[in-house]
């Protein structure tokens, strides 16, 4: 389904990635881990069109899309969750995915209808809101939400346009345990015509998750596998967690 | 967002009756202020759908403005051409040059939009006023009236003309409110809000503000026409930045970003510009007073402000009885 060949990405001097080769199946959940610096944020950007890649190709279902900037990756089905929440701050939450909604609907040039009042976008609202606990804070503005529910909609944003390909870096960076298990559930209950690329700092969540595992270190790839062999890998244990055991 | 509410409704329409009130019950030069109100309330919305909603500042509306009144006078003075084709034209041209100015511009923000539309538009200003084919810093007469007396209408008639002019402003706030409410237009403040995650979303925001600015185009172009047809003269006045300017200190004045708020600042502008001249010749200081005062009120403007206190009083209504606060919000909000 994503299929990504000698990828590297040098700003100056500096190779954040280094010939990455990676191969993702269609419905897989993978897990990209990884220490600070890892280079796993610059690969995203690379997916999803945000930045250019000095060398390598990118295919999506075949086709190759290196060329395409981060609008047709998105329209091709590419949706991408953020580490930092990138929400609309003074638009509320049925606002925020609303927007999204119309984007994904193909409603965003339309000029005549209400698109507030529109069935299928308050329908793919109403789903979204369920699926990602808002249902009761939609009405909310994003600007006054609490942390957990703008980390929600942050994934509520990608989720809202049905991706193909679905990125998120460290949806649950920065919540506590209970909004933890709330993404655990949600990403358990993601259809399987969702691939997903997960960055995840939290380990129980990672290896709950993940089909397999890619790890990244100072931009290249140094172990991949299913959660089991990764568990087992002396070398990840060293890279990435430590000598200490798992600590994040 | 913009959403149409009750509240917005009716000022809307009180405010035209205002006006038409002022026009029938007044005299001619009664009629000429409310003209005037009336084409710079229509130029107005059209820059608060780009500054107000779009986040897109722009001082070359005026210009705009004239060249729709310009390519209508070339066609029909000029070249001959009959009114009605003439004034598409006229319309046509403001949607090509304002879609333009956006379509190049689509990649700047702030002050960098705002110094590139100030060029774009002292350049058309500069070239119909060198222009001796057009009469240069004199203007250009010789543009005649629409004769609309087969439906009953005698055009010359200064009220009547007044309250054809008071049905293309409801006419430019009723297709800007629709498209506002549209899915292009959530959309147009979305990309205000947050542009990256709209790009992120699959939308092309440049495209989307270059459509944006035409679509304002047409409506400026209304104005444009109501003053080619009012004076039977236009002049390059019309697209001086200072004519952008004030209709910035108008959409300012009444609330950015409410498309009533234009409408209001524009009849307080005029009346007051109106009124307090007739005492002294520094009125423009006494509406300076009143825009610093309102910048420092909140910037809401006041239309703004009057819909954000009785939102407060609404929601503080909500909060004792315990109400859900179910349903979309109610305006008031810049985005």
């Amino acid at each position: 389904m994503l299929e990504v060949k000698g990828l590297s990405k040098d700003f100056g001097g500096l190779h954040v990635i280094r010939d990455l080769s990676l191969s993702v199946t269609a419905g897989e959940r993978r897990v990209i881990l990884g220490p600070n610096g890892a280079g796993k944020t610059t690969l995203f950007h690379l997916l999803a069109g945000t930045l250019k890649p000095s060398k390598g190709e990118i295919f999506l279902d075949g086709q190759p899309i290196k060329a395409f900037d981060a609008v047709k990756r998105a329209r091709l089905g590419i949706a991408r969750s953020y580490q930092k929440n990138n929400l609309f701050e003074t638009l509320t939450i049925r606002e925020n995915l609303m927007l999204a909604a119309a984007a994904a609907l193909g409603k965003s040039t339309h000029m005549v209808k209400d698109s507030s009042r529109h069935p299928d976008i308050r329908q793919r609202i109403d789903e979204i809101a369920e699926q990602v606990s808002l249902a009761d804070q939609l009405d909310q503005t994003v600007g006054t939400a609490s942390y957990g529910n703008r980390r929600q909609l942050e994934v509520g944003l990608a989720l809202a346009t049905r991706p193909k390909l679905l990125l998120m870096d460290e949806p649950t960076s920065g919540v506590g345990p209970t909004m933890i298990d709330r993404f655990h559930r949600l990403l358990e209950q993601l259809p399987r015509d969702i691939t997903v690329l997960i960055i995840e700092h939290d380990m129980d969540l990672a290896f709950g998750v993940a089909d397999r595992i890619t790890v990244l270190n100072f931009g290249e790839k140094v172990f991949e596998g299913t959660p089991e062999d990764t568990r087992g890998n002396a070398t990840v244990r060293d890279i990435y967690l430590g000598t200490g055991g798992y600590h994040a | 967002m913009f959403y149409q509410t009750k509240f917005r409704s009716i000022t809307l329409i009180a405010a035209l009756i205002f006006l038409a009130s002022y026009a029938s019950f007044g005299s001619y030069f009664a009629r000429e202020i409310v003209v005037e109100i009336i084409i710079l309330a229509i130029l107005a919305i059209s820059l608060d759908l780009c500054a107000g909603f779009g986040g897109m500042v722009s001082l070359c509306h005026g210009a705009i403005m004239g060249v729709a009144a310009y390519a209508f006078a070339i066609m029909s003075a000029k070249l001959g051409w009959p009114l009605f084709p003439s004034a598409l034209i006229g319309l046509l041209a403001a949607v090509v040059v304002s879609g333009l100015v956006g379509w190049v511009t689509a990649r700047t923000n702030g002050i960098f939009f705002i110094m590139a539309t100030l060029a774009f538009g002292q350049m058309a200003y500069t070239f119909f006023f060198k222009s001796r084919w057009l009469g240069g810093d004199d203007g250009m007469g010789g543009i005649s009236r629409f004769d609309l007396s087969a439906i009953g209408l005698e055009m010359n008639n200064s009220l009547t003309f007044t309250y054809l002019g008071l049905g293309v402003l409801l006419l430019a706030y009723g297709l800007t409110a629709m498209v506002m409410r549209s899915g292009f237009g959530r959309t147009l403040s979305g990309i205000h809000v947050n542009e990256d995650r709209m790009k992120a979303l699959g939308v092309n925001t440049a495209a989307h503000r270059a459509k944006a600015m035409a679509f304002s185009g047409f409506i400026a172009g209304l104005a444009g026409l109501i003053a080619a047809q009012h004076t039977l003269y236009i002049s390059p006045e019309l697209l001086i930045w200072t004519t952008s300017g004030e209709a910035l200190i108008v959409v300012i004045l009444g609330g950015l970003g409410t498309l009533v708020g234009p409408v209001i600042g524009a009849i307080l502008l005029i009346l007051m510009k109106h009124e307090i001249s007739d005492y002294t010749d520094y009125w423009h200081a006494f509406i300076g007073l009143v825009l610093i005062f309102t910048v420092l009120a909140g910037g809401r403007g006041v239309f703004g402000q009057i819909e954000y206190w009785l939102n407060s009083l609404r929601s503080r209504h909500h909060d004792t009885d315990n109400h859900q606060t179910a349903g979309k919000p109610q305006g008031g909000d810049h985005a």
